[in-house]
């Protein structure tokens, strides 16, 4: 027990929120990255223990843990979407945009990396969303016949 | 990497829309209702996102120098983006049985043409798996050019969060389509 409530809270370089001994297990720089704003870096900070330059296995099965409990989720409602009326596609895609910056945020680190790379897949989603969103709505009512 | 996914994003976006375009549109069965298969799908589903899970492990582990410990966890991906791939091949084989081809109907067209391209991208990130986990066992991938493992992660996870959106759009939203109004199912 002891030696869990170490690793839990122990930044000694051997914790299982951190790198140990590799030549990446140096403090992270001041930059905190854009997603999630300061909450979600006090949240980092603490999970990391001062912060490194990526977390440890233990964080990347919290996140693995999350994803699966959201898709557990995702499948029950699917199963009682009758009851949820017009939510059901709000809450599916709430649930899947949560999955989707999980993966992107923690996975592909681009929550510790240069906010460049976040900016440069920012902007080429938002532009996607931007394009196929106007392509719907042009099929939707472009073809209306003037009053 | 970053450049590429954006590209991809493109790529995939165009797919996504076309479906969603064409979505209810079909005037022949099989319909998405009589066809689709939730509970199987979320378990695939399920597979892919514990790949990602393993991949991001297997990178902690090379760049730690833990060789075998990176092995087996690259390995784990291959393992389980094989699986994924057998869940599509069985359920490409059943839909073909039921009657739902690409050229079946406009939801077979834009169904095969979006999940078969990402089954593409998955076959692909499998054999590339396969290459670096035979790196890591000979030695050949370490810490000190863990870069190469971190951006074949990239590739993996990004084919992990296109199935999240195919997933949601494709099986959890339009899983109760039926034939527009007005029109009965004549395949069967």
């Amino acid at each position: 027990m002891a030696s869990l409530w170490r690793k839990l809270t122990h930044h000694d370089g051997n914790g299982w929120w951190n790198l140990p001994h590799t030549a990446s297990n140096e403090p992270n720089p001041p930059y905190e990255g854009p997603i999630g704003g300061a909450w979600l870096g006090n949240i980092l900070r603490i999970l990391t223990h001062g912060g490194v330059s990526h977390p440890g296995p233990a964080f990347y099965w919290l996140v693995g843990l999350f994803l699966a409990i959201i898709t557990l989720i995702e499948v029950w409602l699917f199963g009682v979407g009758g009851l949820l009326g017009s939510w059901y596609i709000p809450l599916l895609l709430i649930l899947s945009l949560m999955k989707f910056v999980g993966v992107v945020a923690f996975f592909m680190h681009l929550r510790f990396d240069h906010r460049l790379f976040t900016y440069l897949f920012g902007a080429v989603m938002v532009v996607g969303i931007f394009i196929f969103t106007l392509v719907l709505l042009l099929l939707e009512f472009g073809n209306q016949p003037p009053n | 990497m970053w450049a590429f996914l954006g590209s991809d994003v493109m790529f995939f976006g165009a797919f996504i829309a076309t479906y969603l375009v064409y979505r209810g549109k079909s005037l022949v069965g099989p319909y998405p209702s009589e066809i689709l298969n939730i509970p199987v799908t979320s378990v695939s589903t399920f597979v892919l996102l514990m790949s990602s899970l393993a991949m991001v492990l297997g990178l902690h582990y090379v760049r730690e120098g833990e060789k075998n410990k990176g092995t087996l966890w690259i390995l784990v991906v291959v393992l389980l983006g094989s699986v994924f791939m057998g869940f599509q091949f069985v359920e490409f084989r059943e839909f073909a049985h039921l009657g739902l081809t690409p050229r079946t109907n406009i939801f077979g067209t834009t169904f095969f043409i979006l999940t078969g391209i990402h089954g593409a991208h998955v076959t692909i990130g499998v054999i590339w798996m396969a290459f670096l986990a035979y790196s890591s066992h000979n030695g050949a991938l370490r810490a000190d050019n863990a870069l190469d493992l971190e951006i074949a992660g990239l590739y993996w996870h990004f084919v992990d969060i296109v199935w999240i959106v195919i997933f949601t759009v494709i099986y959890l939203i339009s899983a109760n389509d039926g034939p527009p109004p007005g029109m009965e199912s004549i395949t069967h």
